[in-house]
């Protein structure tokens, strides 16, 4: 009797407890993702990031020691995170899969994109949440309808943000935001040289005869935006919609970015196979922008939205002024 | 075509030939469940994470109240919510393709057929890439919407082969080109609206993969599995029946279209099931009842059971290939199957003297 009497006391206080639990006490971050509520044991200490983007990401913000492992490689790390990364485990230097990522026991999963969250790769949000794993996504695959003037940019600030509070890395957030804002400002201060709008034309890369440009919720549509310059496919809404060269003859860019994919190698990857492509290809061999070679060149994977993304604009910026098109 | 009085002949080894039938039959179906379970208890430990068969007990054991000590959450989910159903699905998967592809190939009296004949792999695939591509996310929705693309080409199937029943010959082409079409219109979903990572994701189910094996669908597959198998095993004499030509069938008595009617709807249904949970995995249906034979004998009432305990160790054993060749990187299995399977077909022709 005097057993169950304690037990009983004991179930009290812990549906007490709990009560609590859903009130932020000191022990648990949670920050929104995507739909979801994210919540972590504060600070996550064996996060696991999903992609390069991710992985890159949780590395500038300082946050290796408390990684458990990273997934999904398409370049070599940037060097300044080159240190870091080789401290944290390689699962896999393909798709991670729902075994690999249990393995090692996660308390906080991040990814650029929803469908990393799927059975075919490493499990749904909902399965992995009642494992007790936070699944994050970033913010710039999920837009809210509410806020439709905030962009890339913005949405990878608001990422820095969660993943600096679920990673106790607050202090380095800031930092890396601030340094991003710097960017931007110095950025939307060009004085461009023209009056009519530049149009500016983002080729990430040619598959299968199909070439693929940022539209307009892009980290280059933001750019753009940034500079005052004219995305010639912003009124596409789709990150990386999948054109034709028609279209982009149709559309008369005045300036050409390649993504440099070289380290991927598939055929058409590095900046000269683009070029050359371009060259030959009739329907735009006779732009201005090809035969005056108005190109600018910057890392593919800088591109997508990531840490590394601000480098891509201070690229943009350089690349204006050695093309002549701002001071 | 098939030759059942030539398969006789050159399948069952004289010596078993000579036991007396049941003592051969029994001790074989034994083995083969044998085999079966044993596989299903080594494929459980291979893999990418180590898993020992006492973590397998320690968890069963778990489950049951008794007291051990419990492995930690990530671990047990790890185990049993991953791989065992995915062992569980290889051989229900493996065993539902060889059941349907040896009754599509006594309905058809083609040796070549197998379950996709009926085009419900290419109504899964377009009701799969709706789901994905269009948005509604992965997980669970996949599955379901490539059972919702299944039962429709089903329902236009029947719509169509109601005239005249399903001669194997307006069998075959109906279901050729309704298959064809549904590709179609896969291959124009994942096109025009498919960003490159989505469009990715979806070719890994469309090769076969039983990473997404989970509990439900696996239970669901079991009862349907098993049923249709049944139902399917219930039809011996008919399918016996069938390989000999339809008219042939209907001379000795059988309700031709009445049975065909039954038998596609269970074998539609079973293929249904299985593809809309790991995609379209090729080449067991086409082979195993062939291997079959060549234990069984050609009488259905032993080649269908025999087809289904051949069918689910070989996907047991090439899940566990595809899931280890290369790791940590998972190859789709459908990918392992052809790889197996088209050596081994070759033998089998081989064996019957056709090459």
């Amino acid at each position: 009797m005097q057993a169950f009497k304690s037990k009983y006391r004991l179930s009290i206080a812990f549906v007490a407890a709990t009560c609590f639990a859903s009130v932020s006490w000191a022990g648990t971050v949670t920050v929104e993702s995507c739909g979801m509520d994210v919540t972590v044991r504060a600070p996550a200490s064996a996060i696991v990031t999903l992609d390069q983007a991710s992985t890159e990401t949780m590395l500038g913000l300082g946050g290796a020691p408390r990684m458990a492992g990273t997934a999904y490689l398409k370049t070599q790390v940037a060097p300044q995170y080159k240190e870091a990364w080789e401290s944290v485990p390689l699962l896999t230097k393909g798709r991670p899969t729902a075994e690999i990522v249990r393995v090692v026991e996660p308390d906080l999963l991040v990814a650029y994109s929803g469908f990393f969250y799927s059975d075919q790769w490493v499990g749904s949000r909902e399965e992995l949440k009642e494992l007790g794993v936070g699944t994050y996504i970033s913010a710039v695959s999920c837009p809210l309808a509410d806020q439709p003037d905030l962009n890339s940019f913005d949405l990878l600030a608001r990422d820095f943000e969660n993943l600096g509070r679920l990673s106790g890395q607050e202090a380095e957030a800031q930092k890396v935001i601030a340094a991003q804002n710097d960017a931007i400002e110095a950025a939307s201060k060009l004085r461009l040289t023209r009056d009519e709008p530049i149009k500016v034309l983002w080729l990430y890369s040619v598959f299968e005869g199909t070439p693929y440009v940022a539209g307009g919720p892009s980290i280059p549509g933001a750019i753009s935006n940034i500079a005052g310059v004219e995305n010639v496919f912003g009124d596409v809404n789709e990150q990386w919609p999948g054109v034709s060269w028609e279209a982009i003859a149709d559309r008369e860019p005045d300036i050409i970015v390649l993504g440099d994919l070289s380290e991927r190698g598939s055929p058409g990857d590095t900046v000269e196979e683009k070029i050359a492509m371009l060259t030959t290809e009739p329907g735009v061999s006779f732009l201005d922008a090809v035969t005056k070679e108005q190109f600018i060149s910057v890392p593919g994977i800088e591109m997508d939205p990531s840490i590394r993304s601000v480098n891509t604009l201070n690229l943009f910026v350089k690349g204006l002024k050695r093309l002549g098109y701002a001071e | 075509m098939l030759d059942p009085a030539a398969d006789l002949a050159s399948s069952i080894p004289a010596e078993i030939a000579r036991l007396p039938r049941g003592l051969g039959g029994v001790a074989l179906t034994l083995l083969g469940v044998g085999a079966v379970l044993l596989s299903m208890v080594l494929a459980v430990q291979i893999g990418v994470a180590e898993v020992q068969f006492s973590d397998l007990l320690r968890i069963v054991a778990t489950r049951l109240g008794i007291d051990v000590e419990p492995l930690g959450r990530m671990r047990e989910s790890l185990i049993w919510d991953l791989r065992v159903p995915r062992i569980l699905a290889a051989a229900l998967v493996g065993a539902a393709l060889a059941i349907c592809g040896a009754v599509l190939q006594a309905m058809t009296g083609n040796a070549l057929a197998d379950p996709y004949l009926l085009g419900i792999s290419g109504g899964a695939s377009t009701g799969a890439v709706f789901v994905v591509i269009l948005g509604f996310g992965g997980g669970t929705l996949l599955s379901t919407g490539a059972f919702i693309g299944a039962m429709v080409v089903l329902a236009i199937l029947l719509l169509l082969l109601r005239k005249g029943g399903g001669t194997p010959l307006k069998l075959v082409l109906t279901g050729v080109i309704i298959g064809q079409f549904f590709s179609a219109v896969t291959s124009l979903v994942v096109m025009a609206a498919g960003d490159a990572e989505a469009t990715r994701g979806i070719t890994y189910w469309l090769l076969g993969s039983l990473a997404t094996a989970r509990w439900t669908p696996v239970l669901l597959l079991s009862i349907l599995t098993i049923g249709g198998g049944l139902v399917v095993w219930a039809h011996a004499h008919v399918l016996d029946a069938m390989s000999f030509g339809s008219d042939t069938a209907q001379t000795m008595g059988v309700n031709v279209s009445r049975s065909r009617l039954i038998l596609l709807v269970v074998c539609a249904l079973m293929t249904a099931v299985a593809v809309a949970m790991v995609g379209a995995i090729g080449f067991v249906g086409l082979i195993i009842p062939h291997a079959a034979r060549l234990i069984s004998g050609p009488l259905h009432v032993t080649l269908i059971p025999f087809s289904a305990l051949l069918g689910a160790i070989l996907l047991i054993w090439t899940d566990a290939l595809a899931r280890t060749i290369l790791a940590p990187q998972e190859i789709p299995v459908g990918v392992f199957t052809a790889l197996i399977g088209v050596p081994l077909f070759l033998l089998l022709l081989r064996r019957r003297g056709d090459l």
